[in-house]
C-alpha cells in the first residue's frame, strides 16, 4: 500500500474538487493501478494460501456428520458450541493461558536484562550477546529433542546434576503437575536472547543528552532506568509483548516432539487441541471450529495492539 | 518492487516445476507409475533399506515403475494418505500401523483386497496361511481382507542378565508369573536410604505406548482390551484390567521398584542401557537397539503372566487406499506380494528388528542363520503363538487416549486405579457413542 498512496494523494490534491464521486474514484483507480498490478503478485499468493484457507475454515466449521456414515450437513454453529462444552478445549485454554504468561513475563525479563547489560559494545559483551542469541538459531524440533535427554527420568543431564541434592527424582516430562513448567523453560531459553536483540535496538534509540543531562544532575543508576531508560523502551516493551504471546500461542513444536499433550493433557495447548481434533478424531467440523476461536482471538489482540502502537510515536 | 519481483520468480519457478511434474503423466505409454508411502517409526536407516528393496523390486518388474516416498511417522502417514485421498490422488500402497485399519475401513477409505487375491487363483484361507495367525485379526475386518501384515513386533521383557546374576538371580530362569516378577524387582532395585540408585523395572508409558502397555497387562491377566470382533466397544472398566493397572500402581507406590510418573518408551531404553533400570517391557522392535548398545549381558524373555500368556501385536501393514484406477491397483498388489514374499520379508526382518510376518520367512537359510546368531530374536517370534491382536476400534487413538489418560494420572499418585478405570470406560463410550447409534444401536 506504501507505493499506492502517494501517488493517489498527488492524484487527489490535483483534481478540481467539484469533479463528480464516480469520476475522482476511476482517476484515483486509474493513478493506483500500477500499485496493485505490482500487487497483485503476492494478492494471488494471499487468496490461495492465507484467505482461501480461512474461507475454508469457515465454511468447514457450520457443517457436521452425526454418525461416521452419515452425510456431513449444515450444523450453523453447533460445532463452536460443541468445542465450548469440550473439557480438553477449555483445559488446553487455560494451560495456554498459563504458557503465555510463564514464558511472555521471564523471556521479557530476561530479555531487557541481557540487553542493559550487554548494552555497551565491545569484545566480551558481542560474545556475551552472540551466546545468548545462540538459541534463537536453533530449530524448536531440534531444541526439543536435546532437551527430551536433558529432561531424561534419573538419567537425564539435569537429574545427574541435581540428583544429588532431591531425596526423590521429579519426572520432568511425565509428571502432570511439572511438565507445563519443563516446556515453559524451553520456550524462556530459546526466546530471551530474540527478544533481547529488540531491547538492544530499543536502547539504541535512547538519547545520549538525556542521559547525559541526567548524569550530571546526580541521577543515580536506579533513577536513570526508572524515568529515562523504561520509559523510553516503551515502544519496544509492547511490541516484544505482542509478538511473545503470538509466539505463545503459534508456537507448539516442542509439545508435539515432547509429550503429545500429556501426560493426562497437563500440557495440551490450543493448536494441539486443534491438531488432535483434525487428526486423531478426525472430525474437521470441531477443528475449524476451534480454528475460528483462536483465529477470532489472535486477531484481537492483534488489532488491539496496532492501535496503541499507532497512538505512539515511533514504534519499532 | 523486490518483493513482488521475487514472487515472479518464484511463479515462474512454481511453473516450471509444475510442469515438470506434469509431464511424465502425460507420457502415457510408458510402466505403470505408482507410489508407496510409508513411515519410518524406528530410526533413518530404514529409509535407506527401503530405497534399496524398491529399487530390486522396480529392476525385477520393468512393466512397473514404483516409488517409495517418506511420509514421517505412523499418524503422519495416516494424516498425509487422508489428505491424499481427500484431494483424490490416493498413494497406490501404504505401510500403515495395523491398528488403524479398522477405523479407514468405517471411513470407507480401504481397497478391499479379496477380488485381487481371488483373481490371483488362490482362496482367502490360502493366502492369510502364509501369515502368522496372531497377524490376522488386524489384517481382516468382517471376513474381508483390507491388509497385508508387512512387519510386526510385540512386547518383551528386557533383562539385565549381569545385574540378576549380582542380585542372586537366575537369567537363564526369567521370571514367569507376575509374582516372580516382583520378587525379581524387588531384588534387583538398589536403594541408599530412601534415595533409589537403581530400580527392579521400567514399564513406558506415553501416549501410544501406554495403551499398547495396558493392552500387554490385561491380556496377561486374563482380559480383553477391546471386541475383537466389534469396533464399538472397549472393557476398561473390568477386573482383568482393573487388576493389571492395580498391579502396575504397586509396583510404584507399594513395592517402590519402578520409577513413579509416566515414562515414555526412549527414557526406558535409556534407563536400562545405562543400568539405571535392571529390567524393563519394550517392543521387539528396540532389540537391534539394545543389541547395538548394551554393554552387558542381557537377556530376552516373554511377558510375565498373573491368568495367562498373552500379548498383543503390534506393528504396520500394506493396504491399498480406496478409490484407485484398476491398473495402479494391479500393480500395487503385485508390489505387496513381492515385498511379503518370504525372501523379501525376512531380508526386512533382518534389516529392521521386526520379525517377518511370513511363516515360511523363518524356514529361508539365511535367517535360519541369523536365528542362530541371534537367539534373542527368536524369543520374539516364540512369543508370537501367544500373541493376539492389537486393539482397534472405531476412532482407535483418541479412545486409547482416553485410557491413557486415567492411567497417567494414577501412575503419578493422582487417582486410584478403580476410579480411574471408571472414567476412562466413560469417556470412551462417549467417543464410541456415533458408532454405536449407527451400529448395535440402531434397531428395527
Amino acid at each position: 500500500m506504501s507505493l499506492a498512496e502517494p501517488a493517489a494523494l498527488r492524484v487527489a490534491t490535483s483534481a478540481a474538487p467539484r469533479l463528480d464521486v464516480l469520476r475522482r474514484f476511476t482517476t484515483r483507480f486509474k493513478a493506483s493501478l500500477r500499485a496493485y498490478l505490482l500487487l497483485l503478485p503476492s494478492l494471488v499468493f494471499l487468496a490461495l494460501f492465507t484467505y482461501g484457507a480461512m474461507g475454508r475454515v469457515l465454511v468447514d466449521a457450520l457443517y457436521q456428520r452425526a454418525t461416521p456414515k452419515a452425510p456431513v450437513r449444515f450444523v450453523g454453529l453447533d460445532n463452536v458450541s460443541a468445542v465450548l462444552a469440550d473439557p480438553a478445549f477449555t483445559g488446553a485454554v487455560v494451560n495456554n493461558l498459563v504458557y503465555a504468561a510463564g514464558t511472555t513475563i521471564p523471556s521479557i525479563a530476561l530479555a531487557l536484562l541481557f540487553a542493559l547489560t550487554l548494552a555497551r559494545t565491545h569484545a566480551v559483551s558481542s560474545a556475551l550477546r552472540a551466546a545468548l542469541f545462540l538459541p534463537v538459531l536453533i530449530p524448536m524440533v531440534a531444541a526439543s529433542a536435546l532437551f527430551m535427554f536433558i529432561f531424561l527420568p534419573n538419567v537425564g543431564l539435569l537429574d545427574y546434576y541435581i540428583g544429588r541434592l532431591l531425596p526423590v527424582l521429579p519426572n520432568w516430562l511425565g509428571d502432570p503437575d511439572i511438565a507445563l513448567y519443563a516446556i515453559m523453560i524451553i520456550t524462556i531459553w530459546k526466546n530471551a536472547g530474540y527478544y533481547m536483540l529488540f531491547f538492544l535496538a530499543g536502547l539504541q534509540a535512547v538519547p545520549e543528552d538525556v542521559m547525559e543531562a541526567a548524569h550530571l544532575d546526580g541521577a543515580g543508576p536506579y533513577q536513570r532506568l526508572r524515568h529515562i531508560i523504561l520509559p523510553e523502551l516503551k515502544p519496544t516493551f509492547l511490541f516484544v509483548t505482542v509478538i511473545a504471546i503470538l509466539n505463545a500461542v503459534t508456537q507448539v513444536d516442542h509439545v508435539f516432539v515432547m509429550t503429545q499433550g500429556g501426560p493426562s493433557n497437563a500440557t495440551n495447548l490450543v493448536l494441539f487441541y486443534i491438531y488432535q481434533q483434525a487428526v486423531e478424531h478426525y472430525d474437521v467440523g470441531k477443528a475449524s471450529a476451534a480454528t475460528l476461536l483462536t483465529l477470532a482471538a489472535l486477531m484481537g489482540l492483534t488489532a488491539l495492539s496496532f492501535r496503541t502502537m499507532a497512538n505512539r510515536e515511533g514504534g519499532p | 518492487m523486490l518483493f513482488s519481483r521475487r514472487l515472479m520468480l518464484g511463479l515462474a519457478m512454481a511453473g516450471s516445476f509444475a510442469s515438470a511434474l506434469a509431464f511424465p503423466a502425460l507420457a502415457g505409454e510408458g510402466p505403470t507409475e505408482i507410489d508407496l508411502f510409508f513411515p519410518v517409526p524406528v530410526d533413518g536407516k530404514l529409509a535407506r533399506d527401503m530405497g534399496t528393496l524398491i529399487k530390486e523390486f522396480n529392476d525385477g518388474h520393468p512393466d512397473i515403475k514404483a516409488t517409495a516416498v517418506y511420509t514421517g511417522s505412523y499418524d503422519d502417514t495416516l494424516i498425509k494418505t487422508r489428505a491424499a485421498i481427500k484431494a483424490g490422488k490416493p498413494p497406490s500402497a501404504v505401510i500403515m500401523s495395523a491398528n488403524f485399519l479398522l477405523d479407514m475401513q468405517i471411513e470407507n477409505e480401504l481397497t478391499n483386497l479379496d477380488a485381487l487375491i481371488k483373481a490371483d487363483g488362490t482362496t482367502k484361507d490360502q493366502f492369510l496361511g502364509q501369515f502368522f495367525p496372531a497377524l490376522q485379526g488386524n489384517a481382516v475386518i468382517n471376513r474381508s481382507v483390507y491388509g497385508v501384515p508387512f512387519h510386526n513386533s510385540t512386547p518383551l521383557l528386557y533383562i539385565n542378565a549381569d545385574k540378576a546374576k549380582e542380585a542372586g538371580l537366575d537369567p537363564e530362569k526369567p521370571p514367569q508369573t507376575w509374582a516372580e516378577l516382583t520378587d525379581w524387582a524387588k531384588k534387583l532395585t538398589k536403594r541408599e536410604g530412601d534415595k533409589v540408585t537403581q530400580w527392579g523395572i521400567a514399564i513406558p508409558c506415553a501416549y501410544d505406548y501406554c495403551g499398547w502397555m495396558m493392552e500387554t497387562l490385561t491380556m496377561s491377566n486374563g482380559g480383553r482390551y477391546y471386541n475383537e470382533e466389534f469396533g464399538g466397544e472397549v472393557y476398561y472398566d473390568t477386573p482383568s484390567m482393573l487388576g493389571a493397572l492395580t498391579w502396575w500402581n504397586d509396583l510404584i507406590y507399594k513395592h517402590k521398584v519402578h520409577t513413579p510418573g509416566a515414562t515414555p518408551g526412549p527414557a526406558v531404553s535409556t534407563s536400562f542401557i545405562s543400568g539405571n533400570a535392571a529390567m524393563m517391557m519394550l517392543s521387539t522392535g528396540s532389540l537391534t537397539y539394545v543389541r547395538d548398545n548394551a554393554k552387558f549381558n542381557y537377556k530376552v524373555a516373554f511377558i510375565p503372566r498373573n491368568v495367562r500368556n498373552a500379548v498383543p501385536i503390534g506393528g504396520a501393514s500394506l493396504i491399498i487406499p480406496a478409490g484407485l484406477e484398476a491398473e495402479k491397483q494391479k500393480a500395487s498388489w503385485t508390489l505387496i506380494k513381492w515385498m511379503t514374499s518370504p525372501e523379501k520379508s525376512g531380508w526386512w526382518s533382518r534389516a529392521t528388528g521386526y520379525f517377518a510376518p511370513n511363516m515360511a520367512a523363518y524356514k529361508t537359510p539365511d535367517m535360519v542363520d541369523f536365528l542362530n546368531k541371534n537367539p534373542d530374536a527368536k524369543t520374539a517370534v516364540e512369543q508370537l503363538d501367544v500373541a493376539k491382536p492389537w486393539f482397534a476400534t472405531y476412532k482407535t487413538v483418541p479412545v486409547r487416549k482416553n485410557l491413557e489418560d486415567e492411567v497417567m494420572l494414577v501412575l503419578n499418585g493422582k487417582k486410584q486405579p478403580k476410579e480411574a478405570l471408571a472414567a476412562a470406560q466413560k469417556a470412551a463410550d462417549e467417543t464410541l457413542k456415533p458408532y454405536n447409534a449407527e451400529t448395535s444401536l440402531k434397531l428395527p
